[in-house]
């Protein structure tokens, strides 16, 4: 293997810890939330440091590879991925901490059946498993699979839609519960754009494999 | 702790100054690449340290070349013990008129080793450590003009590995090669440098960037820069250095 | 119009070409031409003494009958004594010159001198040769006095040649040889030498046939006109072909009928140096393929 094969390894199997850390905190993160755990919630947003601290320093491994190796092809469209990817996993772990800060300011008097009404675990479960999908693609260079993540996303779209009905509806019936139930809207909107992260990153894998641009592009044309 | 170090060296062809007040410490197991432009000295310096410059007449040498700690140009150091353990690479690969075999062993020849086996081992050792056995471990016998320009400078590295130096000079080894040779010599390099010192002329800078640890940058007899290969060409400290790399000149 | 001017400019490029090359062909033929011509006239008039007698018999009756072979053979003596002192000591001169003596004021002196050596009549070298060799160290007329003062004749030749043959040499090895630690000695034997010797043979060439042709450097150290036996010792005289050809076309007894004999010696002389020149080519070629083999 060259000296760049080496690196571009390395890059990878940096890629996935990250990836790794970021599902693990979405994991902990529905958890805190389906049972109001403050204490789950604390260990999401302390973690969230080595988070960032990944960025950092993918951002810069990226930058030496480009200066160091120039590299071209399939290796250059590899490196723009992961530092996009990056990108996307920092904004993911924030997204993930805004959940947790939720959890924290929540009052003990919050109505866990609004979770079961407004679908939030359903979602937050198809979100989780789209990020799953997704890194299992990356690992495994898989673009079919991380095609699936396009379907996977209209569940959360369409559980996106409905909630702000449901949760009116819940207010109109129960007006003292309007903190909380706003709490919830946003992190319904929260799910639905860590399901965006997902789609994006899935659109990187598949740009650095098949050279394909899928960004901008319909739903129709994306299950090509 | 650093394998050579070049203390205020200044150094004059004649009356020319080629060199002024050069600052290095390279430490062990590391590749140097040297950069700069045409004329700038890099060769000059690097001939230094086997100490090639006092084939030519007319050269002044003041500061200090220590290889180990030592004093290379001190007054009681014999130049071809220093030349056993400081080996070299030159631009235009240079075998030998003679064959294969006989090329690596010159080295061990002339370095008082006579036992057939021994020669014999650490010729097929070094050819071996160029990744070169293969490709001509059935005519060591045959002129080693017959091999390609690649082949013949892989074939020089191994020369110069036989006698087991511990620092390798190599003054642009890629140059004159084509880009596939030139990849393989460059693998050779990074490999190499678990067990040996390497200090690499290179005008190529792409290639100080893949092989390089750290990288020097000189520019008229000056040292501009020495840092990390990866703080060079990412963020180099001083503008003249940026302005190289980036080609804005020279 | 311009299409015209530039037609016309190739076409007196093209016939001035032509006209240039003409004259160098025909200087070039004219040369073998000459070289042909004289040949052919020794071979023409001496073929008819050539015979295996002339050459292996002792010369008989005053030069008119028998053969030259105490000359051929005195030849023979002289060019091999004369290159066992001029071949080592040249070669050895010419590598000191061009491998150890730095540029300077001394290099010239002895580069000037060499040049001047190789400038002095051949007349001289023989009147140096007897005073110093056959009289002052008191060897007499001999082999050993001829093949010293042909040496000092083909001397310049060799060094000259043989610093040539080293300067032709790349420096590029040089500097891998000593860049392996081989001292300047092992690098000048080892690898210099080795290379420069196909060169260094073509040296050794040129000076056979300088010092086989010459007469008067052995005018006075050791040829001799009529010894009807062979040389036992280095302190012998000997019989010479260019000199035997001198006196046999000037004086002796009787010019008319030994002149076919002058030119049959000429055309043994002109064959021996072929012979040798052939000997030391084929010698050559071998030295050449033995620097890419070894």
């Amino acid at each position: 293997m060259s000296h760049l094969d080496i690196e571009l390894q390395q890059l990878k199997v940096e890629n996935i810890r990250m990836w790794s850390l970021v599902n693990l905190q979405l994991r902990k993160g529905k958890e805190a939330l389906l049972n109001l755990d403050k204490d789950l919630a604390r260990e999401v947003i302390l973690s969230e440091r080595r988070v960032n601290a990944y960025e950092l320093k993918l951002d810069r491994d990226c930058e030496n590879i480009f200066a160091l190796f120039n590299p071209v092809a399939v290796d250059l469209r590899f490196v723009l991925a992961v530092l996009k990817i990056n990108n996307n996993l920092e904004r993911t772990g924030d997204i993930v901490e805004g959940i947790a800060k939720f959890v924290l300011n929540v009052d003990n008097t919050f109505d866990t059946r609004l979770l079961e009404i407004t679908r939030v675990v359903e979602m937050y479960t198809a979100a989780n498993n789209m990020m799953e999908s997704v890194l299992e693609a990356f690992e495994k260079e898989d673009t079919a699979l991380a095609r699936k993540v396009f379907q996977q996303d209209e569940l959360l779209d369409d559980i996106n839609i409905k909630a702000n009905a449901i949760i009116a509806d819940y207010i109109r019936n129960q007006p003292a519960t309007i903190e909380p139930a706003l709490y919830l809207l946003s992190i319904i909107r929260k799910l639905e754009r860590v399901g965006d992260q997902a789609k994006n990153m899935a659109e990187e894998i598949i740009f650095y494999i098949e050279a394909k641009v899928l960004k901008h592009r319909s739903k129709v044309e994306k299950d090509k | 702790m650093y394998k050579i170090e070049s203390q205020q060296v200044d150094f004059f062809y004649g009356n020319s100054q080629a060199l002024k007040n050069i600052n290095i410490a390279i430490k062990p197991n590391t590749v140097t690449a040297l950069i700069g432009p045409s004329g700038c000295g890099k060769s000059t310096y690097l001939r230094l340290f086997n100490r090639m410059n006092d084939l030519i007449v007319g050269t002044r040498i003041s500061g200090r070349v220590l290889i180990d700690g030592e004093d290379i140009y001190a007054k009681n150091i014999n130049v071809d013990s220093l030349r056993k353990k400081v080996g070299m690479v030159f631009q235009k690969p240079n075998p030998f008129p003679k064959t294969i075999f006989e090329n690596v062993a010159y080295g061990l020849r002339v370095n008082g080793i006579t036992d057939k086996k021994v020669i014999e081992e650490r010729v097929e050792t070094s050819i071996k450590q160029v990744v070169l056995w293969e490709e001509v471990k059935d005519k060591l016998k045959k002129s080693a003009f017959e091999l390609s320009g690649g082949q013949q400078q892989r074939l020089c590295i191994a020369r110069a590995l036989a006698i087991h130096p511990s620092i390798i000079l190599m003054d642009e080894p890629t140059s004159a090669l084509d880009p596939i040779s030139t990849s393989k010599v460059e693998e050779l390099i990074y490999d190499l440098k678990n067990k040996y010192t390497i200090v690499i002329v290179t005008h190529n800078m792409q290639q100080a960037g893949r092989v390089s640890d750290t990288t020097a940058f000189f520019y008229m007899g000056e040292l501009i820069e020495h840092d990390n290969t990866k703080q060079i060409f990412t963020n180099p400290k001083i503008e003249r250095t940026q302005n190289y790399i980036t080609g804005r000149f020279g | 119009m311009e299409i015209d001017v530039e037609a016309s400019l190739a076409k007196s490029k093209k016939r001035n070409q032509a006209i240039a090359f003409a004259i160098i062909r025909i200087l070039s033929y004219s040369i073998v031409a000459i070289l042909f011509i004289i040949l052919s006239f020794i071979v023409y008039k001496g073929f008819s003494v050539i015979s295996w007698d002339f050459i292996t018999k002792m010369p008989e009756d005053g030069m008119t009958k028998g053969g030259i072979y105490p000359a051929i053979i005195g030849t023979l003596c002289l060019v091999t004594g004369s290159m066992v002192f001029a071949f080592p000591i040249g070669v050895l001169a010419a590598i000191y010159m061009n491998e150890y003596v730095k540029d300077g004021i001394i290099k010239k002196i002895i580069k000037q001198m060499t040049n001047n050596l190789a400038g002095v009549p051949s007349i001289v070298f023989g009147l140096f040769g007897m005073t110093l060799f056959v009289n002052k160290l008191g060897f007499g007329d001999s082999i050993l006095a001829g093949s010293l003062t042909l040496g000092l004749l083909a001397l310049p030749v060799v060094i000259r040649t043989t610093e040539e043959a080293l300067k032709a040499v790349d420096n590029t090895f040089r500097h891998a040889s000593l860049g392996l630690g081989a001292s300047k000695w092992e690098t000048t034997s080892k690898v210099v030498l080795p290379i420069a010797f196909p060169n260094i043979i073509t040296g050794l060439i040129l000076s056979i046939g300088r010092v086989s042709g010459e007469t008067a450097p052995i005018l006075f150290t050791v040829a001799v006109y009529f010894l009807p036996k062979l040389p036992t010792s280095i302190f012998d005289q000997v019989m010479a072909l260019p000199y035997h050809l001198y006196v046999i076309s000037t004086s002796g007894t009787n010019i008319e009928a030994t002149r076919p004999i002058a030119y049959g010696t000429a055309l043994v002389l002109i064959i021996i140096v072929l012979i040798v020149n052939l000997l030391a080519n084929g010698l050559r070629k071998y030295f050449s393929k033995k620097v890419k083999m070894n």
